[in-house]
């Protein structure tokens, strides 16, 4: 139910300011559209449907078929999403700064021992995962992955 | 060249080496992510997309096609034998598949999702081969307006069917819509919400978004329930034949689904699910024992099996014959197309008869090396379950993180992914499908540019734009198929306190 309210809201409020961004642009006329006329329909549209999803998530009737749609999650397993994201954030922040071989063993390792693995499984596995995957990715495939500064 | 020449021409292509290693590996690939629940062919496909940049266009299209055939194979497996959908297009399959290896029938239902998945694959590339060449020629003709009318109509019909709630669908293809703008304008080359960014400038890649929605998303979902590992019933090679009587209740379904998984292919949507619910109904409705199925009816996994493979041959056609792709997985195969420099549509088939004919060609020996693949290797294939999930899961992010980045060696794609892998989670929280978000990303571009070049053809008259015979056609459709369903419980539900006095 809150759910349904937050994407509503959201919708329309990232409708609206899609709306200001769009009409800064140039519209042209219906002849000759500009870079602005369909960024700005997109907006018009997002508008409407973030009000209509809005009038939804709060009018009584819908309340219970809406409550219905929701899964429940368990505080352990929330706990291990929210882990694996942090875990995906903390990889894309130091990657350029730290270098992949390193982050990749400490992502790994960390998101194995934290969805039920052993340390040692963990380490064992953190290490052979940043090593053939960095092995495939910049030696075979030439993709340039940061190293860090060492 | 004609179908039946241009297939003949096509085999010279797809049996080349380098062809038939890519077909096989695609196939493998495909089975393995089937079988595996949480990971799908889209998430695989977007996966190994970068590995195919190497590859000749038609090699790169065979290898992708494969996985994504070869899932709906392997998605077959998991749900018989361990009462889980390996992938979406097999929830159906479950219901009496599952059962039936409850009473020992296993084998029986494994070997006619095979043989079923087999004939409608043929089935469906046979249907490609003269559907797509047919619509090709028609299309040649098609301006600016009829492609917009296509790309209006098609996401408004996939709003329709791709999700629960239409408002859902809606806000998914407003935002689609919306981030498509982002980057260089199509036609004044402006920049259009950048904010300074010159990578931004390129505009949002497809295949990030791909798998933050499908490979991240559900990657965090398998998170959720930690170190656990799959109980799987075995079976062993000689329980893998159906009795005479199973193979002849059988085959009328297995026809039944190919035709209908086609033709449900054909249509905006999420087919390959959409296909098997259609399949599984009308066998219901045939059937002289409907309120057996759930107990175990071979009916119930031959039908649906076989339309989730003809749904894969009919999603292809739009693509192919128009370069409009109406599912996600179509949506993958037409960037990799447009990443080698092609630009699918109705003259493809005639300039570069290479990718079309050697592609279709593939699909029919793909679909024999999975046949032949599927039933002796099954034990093999379900061997992969055993491996722990949250092992699975983890490789697989790493994966996610090392492919996102080795696009374009842009750490904006590695927060692309991630941002689309928790919005895409959240998605699956609230049972919403995704599908209209990625084909209005990939449509909205091409709408724009359409809808531009029509208004300035038409000097500016709607009017004129929408009443075109064809694009007045496929928009009133559209809207009849957006608008019927309400319309029509709302007479329903007037008419009932009419008649409940008179009752």
């Amino acid at each position: 139910m809150m759910a349904e309210r937050v994407v509503a809201l959201a919708t329309l409020l990232g409708g609206g300011l899609f709306l200001t961004q769009a009409l800064a642009l140039p519209f042209g006329v219906t002849e000759r559209p500009g870079a602005g006329f369909f960024p700005a329909l997109v907006a018009a549209f997002a508008c409407v449907v973030g009000l209509v999803a809005t009038a939804r998530a709060f009018w009584p009737a819908r309340r219970a078929a809406a409550a219905r749609e929701t899964v429940a999650l368990a505080p352990e397993q929330r706990r291990r999403v929210v882990v694996s994201v942090v875990l995906l954030v903390v990889f894309c922040a130091l990657l350029p700064w730290v270098g992949y071989p390193i982050v990749a063993f400490v992502f790994v390792a960390l998101l194995l021992r934290r969805l039920g693995a052993s340390w040692s499984g963990a380490v064992v596995t953190g290490v052979l995962s940043a090593a053939v995957s960095y092995y495939l990715f910049a030696v075979l495939l030439d993709v340039p992955l940061p190293r860090g500064p060492w | 060249m004609g179908p039946i020449e241009g297939l003949i021409y096509g085999f010279g292509v797809a049996i080349t080496p380098a062809n038939l290693l890519a077909c096989f590996v695609g196939v493998v690939v495909g089975t393995i992510v089937g079988v595996l629940p949480g990971i799908g062919p889209v998430g695989a496909m977007a996966l190994l997309l970068p590995s195919t940049f190497a590859l000749h266009p038609a090699t790169a299209l065979i290898m992708l096609a494969g996985i994504y055939y070869g899932a709906m194979y392997g998605g077959s497996t998991t749900s018989i034998l361990v009462n889980v959908p390996g992938e979406a297009g097999s929830v159906v399959t479950l219901l009496d598949g599952y059962q039936m290896t409850r009473k020992g029938r296993a084998g029986a239902a494994l070997a006619v999702a095979a043989v079923g998945s087999f004939v409608a694959g043929t089935v469906g590339v046979i249907g490609i081969m003269f559907a797509a060449s047919w619509l090709a020629d028609v299309a040649v003709r098609f301006g600016p307006p009829e492609y917009f009318a296509i790309t209006l109509g098609g996401m408004l019909l996939l709003s329709r069917l791709s999700s629960a709630s239409l408002t859902h669908a809606f806000v998914l293809v407003a935002i689609g819509l919306a981030v498509g703008t982002i980057g260089m304008d199509p036609i004044s080359a402006l920049r259009r919400f950048t904010f300074g960014s010159v990578q931004l400038s390129q505009g949002v890649e497809l295949v990030p978004v791909i798998m933050g929605l499908y490979g991240v998303a559900e990657v965090l979902a398998l998170a959720e329930e930690g170190a656990v590992r799959a109980q799987i019933a075995s079976v062993k090679l000689r329980e893998l034949f159906p009795t005479r009587e199973e193979w002849r209740r059988s085959a009328a379904p297995i026809a039944r689904g190919s035709v209908v998984g086609f033709l449900t292919g054909l249509i905006p949507g999420p087919a390959a699910v959409l296909s098997t619910f259609v399949s599984y109904a009308l066998e219901k409705r045939v059937s002289k024992t409907p309120e057996k199925f759930g107990t175990g009816m071979i009916e119930g996994v031959a039908g649906p099996e076989a339309a989730n493979n003809g749904a894969t041959a009919g999603a292809m056609v739009p693509l192919l014959s128009l370069g409009i792709p109406f599912s996600p997985a179509t949506a993958i195969l037409l960037g990799a197309l447009v990443i080698h420099g092609l630009q699918p549509g109705p003259l493809m088939i005639s300039q570069r008869p290479e990718i079309f004919w050697g592609f279709v060609a593939s699909m029919y020996i793909g679909n024999f090396l999975l046949l032949i693949l599927n039933l002796p290797l099954v034990g093999l294939f379900v061997s992969v379950l055993r491996l722990p999930q949250h092992v699975l899961a983890t490789l697989v992010l790493l994966l996610c993180l090392v492919g996102a980045y080795s696009l374009s060696n842009s750490f904006l794609d590695l927060w692309i992914l991630v941002v689309f892998g928790v919005f895409g989670y959240a998605l699956r929280k609230l049972r919403v499908d995704p599908s209209p978000l990625v084909v209005a990303l990939v449509l909205g571009p091409m709408m724009e540019k359409t809808l531009r070049q029509s208004l300035f053809l038409t000097r500016g008259s709607v009017v004129e734009l929408v009443s075109r015979p064809l694009t007045a056609v496929i928009l009133l459709s559209a809207l009849a198929a957006l608008a019927g369903p309400p319309l029509v419980r709302l007479l329903r539900r007037r008419a009932r306190p009419a008649e409940a006095p008179a009752a």
